[in-house]
């Protein structure tokens, strides 16, 4: 994520920065297969072809690429943003090699080279039960240590689950976000490609999370990657994601469908830190199942992109269900975050937090968009909302738009939205200690995402503190 | 003696016909040469589902893509949780009849 400087800045100070988002740089060309632009029925039908799909998955596809022509554009969202997007200039599927390698020494050395950049096999060998990682449209390497293999735990990339595991994903797939859902989530039914399967056995615990790590390289791509985890009856699984994409004149598209089951019992924490560069449109359909004494976390960092649209979700399906979801969001210059969370309460005794906090500086802004809604016979539930938005400078902004459904009486709901400026006095008061401006900045915008970052890995930590600590550089001079 | 609601004859094999019953709307749905009837609203929104297409013994809602069980009326996927209610269905000759 590149930061900003101020309009007086020098070009040489603005390109050090742009400089800062380290993940900017992008490998050669290099591919088996890469897609016309565009979007058509033979071109959804290749992607199946190619992947060797059963039938009911290419019908599948052919419908959802109906859904997605049929349905407008949401009217309710950033529309200016939203008609940047050229639907037609795009090229829906990359393939940048043959198959997916289990062995790092195996994967073709220009992949390899940005995934070390990016740290990947590191983080693997540090605390990863399991870790894949796609480059463009397909994964590329994969690995799940053998301990979870003799436990039943199934960890792979959608594609191979398709072709090995066919009926669970027949049986669990679109059902908790059909096609119909909504464009985004009609288009990624249409061409999805990649993304993780997980499944626990009953009573299994991950000890370590399992990972995946996602990477845009070809400059107008769109990337699809569909995720499905089933926690089975009282197991137990946290999966972190990683995105990020290099520093292209124009725009990438980004819209996955991530889809949790979580049985009786079952708990599935979901971590996400996404650090896109500022032009690629990310609208994602994320959303969860809870059955009884269930507990699903969505733990999503949103930092980078154009446009992110995202609003993850929790229905509360079975009694003493749990649902938690924390987020935070930055917005530098020409970017909007327009993120939140949803949850549906629909057994007795269910309980939801939901935690936000957004920053927007640099004319940045922020939209913390969200639902709770109780349904009938929901007794005793019990769900608090709190988002926080700090706004840096006069040019940035932030919205707050809470919707609220109760159709139960005997239910408590609490909700606390608070808009604050970065105080003078706070500044002045951590200059007045030795801090530089920039220093004084970060430090404050580090404690107001700290009850985030806490939630977070250690590596993952570390590196949005420094992250942020970047972002806020250009605030200040 | 109840009024037939509509005409089998009206309503071909994987298609849908929204009627009223007393002020009730009622969406016939002909799955496979029997007729199914099914409240016509999406329990997730509200709306009708009578322009949502019928597959089989699923029909999906225009709107958010929820799928029900004409049959049974079960939600089968999410946005819906609430099963949409079903109705007994009669039919003589060409005629159906609906019991609410």
């Amino acid at each position: 994520m590149a930061t900003e400087l101020k309009e007086n800045a020098s070009p040489l100070a603005a390109q050090a920065l742009v400089e800062d988002y380290r993940y900017g740089f992008h490998d050669p060309e290099n591919y088996v297969f890469k897609s016309e632009k565009g979007l058509t029925g033979e071109i959804v039908a290749k992607i199946s072809e190619m992947k060797n799909e059963p039938d009911w998955m290419r019908a599948f596809r052919l419908k959802a690429l109906e859904l997605f022509r049929a349905k407008p554009m949401p009217a309710w969202a950033d529309t200016a943003a939203l008609s940047e997007i050229d639907l037609s200039n795009i090229h829906y599927f990359v393939k940048s090699t043959e198959k997916t390698e289990q062995s790092w020494d195996d994967v073709p050395d220009d992949i390899k080279r940005t995934f070390d950049r990016l740290g990947i096999p590191e983080a693997e060998r540090k605390f990863l039960s399991g870790v894949s990682a796609q480059y463009e449209s397909e994964v590329v390497y994969h690995s799940v240590i053998e301990e979870l293999e003799k436990d039943g735990v199934i960890f792979c990339d959608m594609d191979t689950a398709l072709r090995e595991h066919p009926d669970i994903v027949r049986k669990y797939m679109a059902t908790v976000i059909p096609p119909g859902d909504n464009k985004f989530a009609a288009l990624n039914s249409a061409v999805w490609s990649g993304g993780s399967f997980v499944y626990v056995p009953p009573g299994i615990e991950v000890k370590m999370p399992l990972q995946a790590y996602f990477r845009i390289n070809t400059e107008n791509m769109g990337q699809f990657e569909r995720t499905l985890i089933i926690a089975d009856k009282g197991s137990k699984v946290h999966y972190i994601e990683g995105c990020t994409a290099p520093q292209f004149s124009t725009s990438s598209l980004h819209s996955a469908v991530v889809e949790l089951i979580a049985m009786e019992g079952a708990r599935i924490r979901y971590t996400t830190i996404q650090n896109w560069y500022r032009n690629i449109f990310n609208l994602v359909t994320k959303r969860a199942v809870a059955y009884k004494n269930a507990t699903v976390e969505w733990v999503d960092g949103n930092i980078g992109s154009r446009l992110t649209m995202k609003y993850p979700a929790i229905y509360l399906m079975g009694e003493g269900a749990r649902g938690e979801i924390l987020s935070a969001a930055f917005a530098g210059q020409g970017q909007h975050q327009d993120a939140g969370a949803k949850v549906i309460h629909a057994a007795p005794n269910t309980t939801s937090v939901v935690t936000n906090k957004s920053v927007s500086a640099h004319g940045g802004k922020t939209t913390y968009r969200g639902l709770v809604e109780i349904h009938d016979g929901a007794i005793g539930a019990k769900t608090r909302v709190k988002c926080d938005a700090l706004i840096m400078d006069d040019q940035s902004s932030s919205d707050t738009k809470p919707t609220m459904k109760i159709h139960e009486q005997q239910s408590t709901v609490e909700h606390e939205a608070s808009v604050s400026k970065i105080g003078e006095e706070q500044l002045f008061y951590a200059m007045s200690r030795g801090l530089s401006e920039a220093d004084a900045t970060a430090l404050i915008v580090n404690g107001f995402f700290d009850f985030f970052v806490k939630e977070l890995p250690m590596e993952y930590a570390v590196e949005l503190n420094r992250l942020i600590k970047l972002e806020m550089e250009g605030a200040v001079g | 003696m109840a009024e037939p609601v509509a005409r089998k004859s009206e309503i071909a094999d994987g298609a849908t016909k929204r009627v009223d019953v007393n002020g009730q709307s009622v969406l016939l749905c002909n799955v496979a040469g029997e007729i199914f009837a099914i409240e016509d609203v999406c329990t997730h929104d509200g709306g009708p589902l009578d322009e949502g297409e019928l597959m089989g013994d699923r029909i999906m809602c225009p709107r958010h893509g929820a799928f029900f069980d004409v049959k049974t009326g079960d939600a089968l996927t999410l946005p819906a949780i609430v099963p949409v209610q079903t109705y007994k269905v009669r039919t003589a000759d060409d005629n159906i009849f609906v019991e609410l």
